[in-house]
């Protein structure tokens, strides 16, 4: 164990050295602030004022639709036909912005174009279907009904069925909570990915200049492969402590200097409009779901019961991974040969992420089940279980899926050692099936 | 002592090393001969616990070879490598940490060779950015720097220019002087014979031969003694007669000659003596041993010829 450390201690070293690996301690959380913010900043880029002609030669919505006192409408009548081309070019028109276009079948065909100039924003878009759509209909319950309008409103209300688990009848545990887990073991899928990798080629490395003769006269095969999978692991949970700091501050500044706004769900107060454009707006347009999202990282995970599980899972998950690269890496002939045989485990780790998935739609499902027991999805399942908190019962099938994680994570390494001590010392051939179940098979 | 007992070694269905046993005795420079393919590097491999015997048994100073006596090996593989994006400094303190060493005292004796071989300054140096014979000697303190008891050298001198061969032999006989065992496998014959104590010959998997080079060359001698005189070249043929023949003549200058005769029949180094007693004015006659390349050959050839029969 002692050169094991040694070797682990040597690998990260030489990570921290390499100028590309701390370049992107830095430069991945910052791409991924720099999406969030631009998410944020310019993720509803549309025109937010806009001069609306309405063309109406039937006078059907003539004074019912008044400008808004904001001023992001401003609505204007004209009582004749205009053609496209026409309101493009001409000289008079061209301090519209768009033109709405009720022509006198309306009430029959219920079909109105809106043409732009520039498209409005998102908000802009609902809250001219909203009014448009609300003062037609007003016209069509006076011409077509007897009702009065809020009675029509009343019955127009669509039936809502709402499917409910009879575990959970008050409907507490939300899927969003899950997603919290899949995002956490989409992380786990992306490290051991790039990190599996660096095991890959650090062991073909290794192979190819040679040095595997000189350790292999001071150290085991095993502590071999160990402190490399070790010092890789940790150069991994390095850089993912870094990041989640990085980004987790960057979103506390976000949260704190730049979108204080968009953080706070009360800033729609201030907008006037009525409460069903409110209500229209807040279910539909993406600031809606920014503030999901929002409420989701900064209140519904529980970051101290999310870590250290993610951690822990992290690193079996990763012991458990990373046997299988270092083992291709050391039977491979060359690094390339290596890379063929790697497609295999990148597709287990496809199969996790569509785990994830059935845990978060469907986790009753007995697909679901056999995830959590499965060692290669079962990190990613765990996540979603912990993140959800436990159901009765549940958290004994979790820890249950641990053990067999952690008991097939030692499996797999002595597997992987065997193969490695076996291979690696063969050079120049071409990895067939054949030749790693003969490496299985010897002493 | 290692001793060495009914060693075999197959890969598949290749026989690599079949049923070897030798001693190596401590304090000696002993060589490790054979063609290429003849199971030296599996041998080493053994020796270095880098892959096991399928038979046989090693003990080294009475005990069964085992992982404790990694810290008293060193080794300088044929095929060299080390990592090059590490210091110099740091790749020796790693390579001898892994061998059991303090970091304290790893980088002593890593600071001590490098002033010895007065490569001080490299010691920031990449490794990638060191020439071949640079790191060839980066390469052979990797090898010493934990102070080993047996050191096994794998083609030690490939690489290095004349004056550095110098400095590594003259090293190794240092080594032996302090009571180390070096084993040494090269095809660079000339060394075997100037440094090496015993030596065995390995071909196609199999010992053919054992014992100190003095008693190889003698052992294949043939015949041929070197004589330096003053005097005449017909007072020569009349001294050597019909017992010996005139193969090569070099004249020194001022009637000085140096010559080379092969022995005919059962004639001795002191029948030449008594003929040539009292006809020349000799400087100095010698039996002249075949080189160790000469013992090489012919030892294989003669293997060759029985393995045909």
């Amino acid at each position: 164990m002692r050169n094991s450390l040694i070797i682990a201690k040597r690998e990260l070293r030489e990570r921290l050295e390499n100028r590309s690996f701390i370049a992107m301690l830095f430069i991945g959380p910052l791409l991924i602030l720099a999406f969030i913010y631009f998410l944020l900043q310019f993720g509803d880029q549309g025109k937010t004022n806009m001069k609306v002609l309405i063309v109406d030669p039937s006078g059907l919505l003539e004074n019912k639709i008044t400008s808004q006192e904001s001023k992001a409408l401003t609505y204007y009548f004209y009582d004749d036909y205009i053609e496209i081309a026409e309101f493009k070019d001409g000289k008079r028109f061209q301090e519209f912005d768009a033109m709405i276009e009720l022509n006198e079948k309306v009430l029959i065909n219920k079909k109105v174009f809106l043409f732009y100039r520039e498209a409005p924003s998102v908000d802009l878009k609902m809250k001219m279907k909203f009014e448009v759509e609300r003062r037609v209909e007003e016209v069509m319950i006076e011409q077509f009904t007897q009702l009065s309008v809020n009675a029509f409103r009343q019955i127009k209300q669509p039936l809502n069925i709402d499917f409910r688990s009879v575990y959970d009848p008050k409907n507490e545990a939300d899927n969003s909570s899950s997603w919290v887990g899949f995002f956490f073991g989409l992380i786990i899928l992306f490290f051991i990915s790039l990190f599996g990798m660096t095991v890959l080629r650090g062991i073909a490395k290794d192979k190819s200049n040679r040095i595997v003769e000189l350790m292999l006269a001071s150290v085991k095969s095993r502590d071999m492969m160990l402190g490399k999978i070790m010092g890789i692991g940790w150069a991994a949970l390095l850089q993912l402590f870094i990041w989640t700091l990085l980004v987790g501050l960057g979103l506390f500044v976000f949260k704190s200097f730049f979108f204080k706004d968009i953080f706070d769900a009360s800033s729609f107060e201030g907008i006037q409009m009525s409460e069903e454009v409110k209500n229209e707006i807040l279910t539909n347009s993406s600031i809606a779901k920014y503030n999901a999202f929002i409420d989701l990282i900064y209140h519904r995970i529980n970051f101290w019961v999310m870590i250290p599980h993610f951690v822990l899972l992290f690193v079996l998950s990763y012991l458990f991974y990373a046997s299988f690269f270092s083992a291709i890496g050391a039977t491979a002939g060359t690094e390339s040969d290596g890379q063929q045989f790697v497609i295999p485990i990148f597709v287990v780790l496809m199969v996790s992420v569509y785990a994830g998935y059935m845990s978060v739609y469907w986790p009753d499902s007995q697909l679901a089940h056999l995830f959590l027991y499965l060692p290669f999805t079962s990190a990613m399942v765990i996540l979603i279980n912990i993140s959800n908190g436990f159901a009765i019962g549940s958290y004994v099938e979790t820890m249950l899926s641990a053990l067999i994680l952690i008991v097939s994570s030692g499996l797999f390494l002595s597997i992987a050692a065997r193969l490695y001590k076996n291979g690696i010392l063969i050079y120049g051939h071409s990895l067939r099936l054949r030749n790693l179940f003969q490496w299985l098979k010897k002493s | 002592m290692i001793e060495i007992n009914q060693i075999s070694k197959s890969f598949d269905r290749k026989v690599a090393l079949d049923g070897l046993s030798f001693q190596i005795p401590k304090g000696q420079i002993f060589g490790l001969l054979g063609p290429n393919g003849a199971g030296k590097t599996t041998l080493i491999r053994i020796l270095n616990q880098i892959i096991l015997p399928d038979n046989g048994t090693i003990r080294v100073d009475g005990k069964l070879l085992n992982e404790s006596h990694w810290k008293n090996f060193g080794y300088l593989p044929e095929e060299r490598g080390l990592y090059k994006s590490m210091k110099v400094i740091d790749m020796l303190v790693f390579l001898a940490k892994l061998r059991g060493m303090s970091n304290y005292d790893a980088l002593k004796n890593t600071n001590y060779w490098l002033d010895k071989f007065d490569i001080k300054e490299w010691s920031n140096k990449y490794i990638a950015s060191l020439s071949k014979g640079m790191s060839q000697k980066v390469q052979f303190i990797a090898a010493v720097v934990h102070e080993p008891e047996y050191l096994i050298l794998d083609e030690p001198l490939s690489g290095f220019d004349p004056i550095n061969v110098e400095l590594i032999l003259n090293e190794l006989k240092l080594m032996k002087s302090e009571g180390k065992s070096i084993i040494l496998s090269t095809h660079n014959m000339q060394s075997v014979e100037e440094i090496c104590d015993d030596v065995v010959l390995l071909h196609k998997s199999k010992l053919i031969a054992s014992d100190t080079v003095e008693n190889l060359r003698s052992s294949v001698k043939n015949g041929l003694f070197s004589i330096r005189f003053s005097g005449n070249m017909i007072a020569l043929a009349n001294a050597l007669w019909t017992d010996f023949e005139l193969i090569e003549t070099k004249e020194l200058g001022n009637n000085r000659f140096q010559v080379l005769v092969r022995k005919r029949g059962e004639r001795t180094f002191e029948d030449l003596i008594n003929n040539l007693m009292g006809k020349l004015t000799l400087e100095a006659v010698e039996e002249k041993l075949p080189s160790m390349q000469e013992v090489f050959m012919s030892l294989i050839t003669k293997e060759e010829v029985l393995h045909a029969e």
